[in-house]
């Protein structure tokens, strides 16, 4: 294994991470390509955790922009102050500047009101990281612009003109695969799928992340996720959820799993009414009896 | 590295002839990632090139069975089986056809059959609102195709979220405000205004028309010819043994010769099926066309096929990839006890955004929703 490839695994890990090879080696190659990377896989799988990790590992700045349907360059890019330009247009005219020097005065840097995108551009003391989340949420028009954005990490201001990215961000894009993704923008980045974490990594993960689970219950707790996630659900339990199960029933003093815990706890892992009603007690008890059997 | 550079090139296009879109541009971005990674460590190698090369989730298995076969010198030409080219043929295309035609032609006039039933339109709505097409008639047709109209009317109502400017009514857009207030020496004299426009999706049927579809294709035909009224942008395709573009016979005239324009142009109306190799041939000859990320691509088929599902598959697969979503509608579904499982139709589930029933025009009318997301 490359060095640089080992101390990102190692470093994630001790920032609570538990990453596996595909997923460190992805990084590195994003950060050492300076492309952005577009991380995809079923909610819950730890994505957007990604973003998290590799700013704390590189001690930076985390720049987050949520996206959703309609969002566009004001929220995401940059929107200038207009109360603050009323104003100083008003005194401007007091002053009896002209309209070329009130233009100039109107529309300068302190008067631009940064979004996450120019913030991440313009950052001065190192790369950022730059999260933009659930890029499927937001329509194509966006994913256009972007696609600009992240190929010369520069955007231009009609009123200031261009501006030049400092420091190249490191980029990460989520998507929950709710649609495609254009080729256009795929192509800019690299690529990396995110599956549900094996048995063996899932223990470790709930071990890395509650610490007051003990090892027969983060076993007992995998197993049975696991288990459920071969079940027909309309909405699979991911790695977030067993976290939050867990800690659950540490809080509920819980050292291993009984039925009684699973039924009165099981509105941490499984959050869709349908799905609740579908799985019947006894569904549950043999479940319970294979995660404990093994 | 001149030896890589071969290999790499030689690896992307076996993957390319597995049916994945491995592009020029990925190939270097491979190349720079196996610069940077351990050569020597098969596992680390793998990680990079799915990553630098782009493959997805669904990709994944026949990229790893690949590269276990081919990467570095191991195993030599995969067999490709030489596709046989499936001919199948219904029964007499011009006796069908002409069956179709005496079935849209012996119709009645609208305004004599109103009289007849003396019903007001609502109720009779309802009562056709559950009637399943194939027990319905050639005057049920004529009498919802005003029904269908209203019904596709609904679709053109969706807003976008995305402002647009416009000099009607909206909201205050103070950045275009503000540059205008300029020309005036800062006095606002008009204000800039947002609304959010009506947004129409871009359609494209595909609909079957052989001898297993023939009781519905006329009812969901006459649909497509209603959306195609109120979304300009939509293209309607039949297929059964061969593709036809038939988005200009439908567009014009009156219901009935409409359909039996259609007939006389469709080869072999009411045959046997391929979807398939048609499902194939419209993701190689229009797909880039006309569909992008607008566009919905509704399929009208029962699914049952006497062709290779794998063909059908990975013609599915590329025009999943490619719209916004893929529809199939399948008027069999109705049918409680019915499972997906003919060939065709199991190998398509996967490829599927959404499978519905299209047997009465309740069951169109849960379909609009879709159509407009």
């Amino acid at each position: 294994m490359t060095p640089e490839i080992r101390q990102l695994l190692d470093a994630m890990g001790s920032e609570g991470y538990v990453a596996d090879a595909a997923i460190a080696t992805a990084v590195f190659l994003a950060e050492d390509l300076g492309k952005p990377l577009l991380v995809e896989g079923e909610a819950g799988v730890g994505k957007t955790e990604i973003g998290k990790v590799w700013a704390r590992v590189r001690a930076t700045e985390l720049i987050r922009l949520q996206c959703y349907e309609g969002l566009d360059v004001a929220t995401a890019l940059y929107e200038w102050n207009y109360p603050r330009q009323m104003l100083r247009v008003r005194m401007a005219e007091q002053e009896g500047q002209t309209a070329d020097e009130m233009e100039k005065t109107v529309f300068d840097r302190s008067y631009l009101l940064e979004r996450p995108l120019l913030r991440a551009l313009t950052r001065t003391q190192g790369p950022a990281v730059l999260l933009i989340d659930e890029i499927d949420r937001a329509d194509e028009g966006f994913e256009a612009f972007l696609l600009e954005l992240l190929s010369d990490f520069q955007v231009t201001i009609p009123e200031l003109g261009p501006i030049r990215a400092q420091h190249v961000p490191h980029v990460v894009l989520t998507s929950n695969c709710t649609r495609e993704i254009g080729d256009a923008l795929r192509r800019r980045c690299l690529y990396l799928y995110i599956d549900h974490p094996s048995l063996d990594k899932e223990v470790r993960i709930l071990r890395a992340r509650v610490p007051g689970a003990g090892e027969r219950l983060a076993h007992e707790i995998a197993r049975f996720v696991q288990a459920l996630r071969r079940q027909d659900l309309v909405r699979s339990p991911g790695v977030a959820e067993s976290i939050d199960w867990a800690q659950a029933l540490v809080r509920l003093h819980r050292d291993h799993l009984d039925l009684e815990a699973v039924e009165a706890t099981l509105g941490c892992l499984v959050k869709d009414r349908r799905d609740l009603a579908a799985l019947e007690r006894d569904q549950l008890a043999r479940l319970l009896e294979g995660a404990k059997a093994s | 590295m001149n030896d890589l550079v071969v290999h790499l090139a030689r690896f992307a296009s076996d993957l390319r002839a597995a049916g994945m879109r491995v592009a020029i541009g990925d190939e270097v971005d491979a190349l720079e990632a196996l610069l940077r990674v351990d050569i020597s460590d098969r596992a680390e190698v793998r990680w990079a090139l799915g990553c630098a090369l782009k493959i997805r989730r669904q990709d994944a298995d026949a990229f790893d069975a690949l590269f276990a076969q081919k990467w570095l010198g191991r195993g030599g030409d995969p067999k490709t089986p030489a596709q046989p080219p499936s001919a199948t043929h219904g029964p007499g295309r011009a006796g069908r056809a002409l069956a179709f035609l005496s079935a849209a032609t012996a119709s009645v006039e609208p305004a004599a059959q109103e009289a007849e039933t003396g019903q007001p339109g609502s109720s009779r709505e309802a009562l056709f609102r559950k009637k399943p097409f194939d027990r319905c008639d050639q005057r049920d047709l004529l009498a919802m195709e005003p029904l269908l109209f209203r019904l596709a009317q609904k679709l053109a109502t969706r807003r976008s979220r995305r402002l647009k400017p416009t000099r009607g009514p909206g909201r205050t857009d103070l950045r275009r405000s503000l540059r205008r207030c300029l020309a005036t020496g800062g006095e606002l004299v008009m204000l800039a205004r947002r609304a959010r426009p009506i947004e129409t999706p871009k359609l494209v049927f595909l609909c079957d028309t052989s001898g297993s579809m023939e009781m519905h294709t006329r009812f969901l035909l006459a649909f497509a010819r209603a959306l195609l009224r109120v979304a300009k942008g939509t293209e309607v395709f039949a297929f059964n043994t061969e593709l036809t573009r038939i988005t200009a016979h439908l567009a014009a005239g009156e219901q009935e010769q409409a359909l039996a324009r259609l007939a006389r142009a469709v080869p072999d109306w009411s045959g046997g099926t391929r979807i398939g190799e048609c499902l194939a041939a419209f993701a190689s000859r229009h797909l880039r066309e006309l569909v992008d990320g607008r566009t919905v691509v509704i399929v009208l088929s029962d699914g049952l096929d006497r062709g290779d599902p794998e063909l059908l598959a990975g013609a599915l697969r590329h025009i999943q990839a490619r719209a916004r979503r893929l529809i199939w509608l399948n008027p069999l579904l109705s049918d409680p006890r019915y499972e997906p499982t003919a060939r065709g139709m199991a190998a398509a589930l996967a490829f599927v955004d959404r499978l519905a029933p299209a047997h009465d025009l309740a069951s169109l009318e849960r379909l609009i929703s879709d159509l407009t997301v």
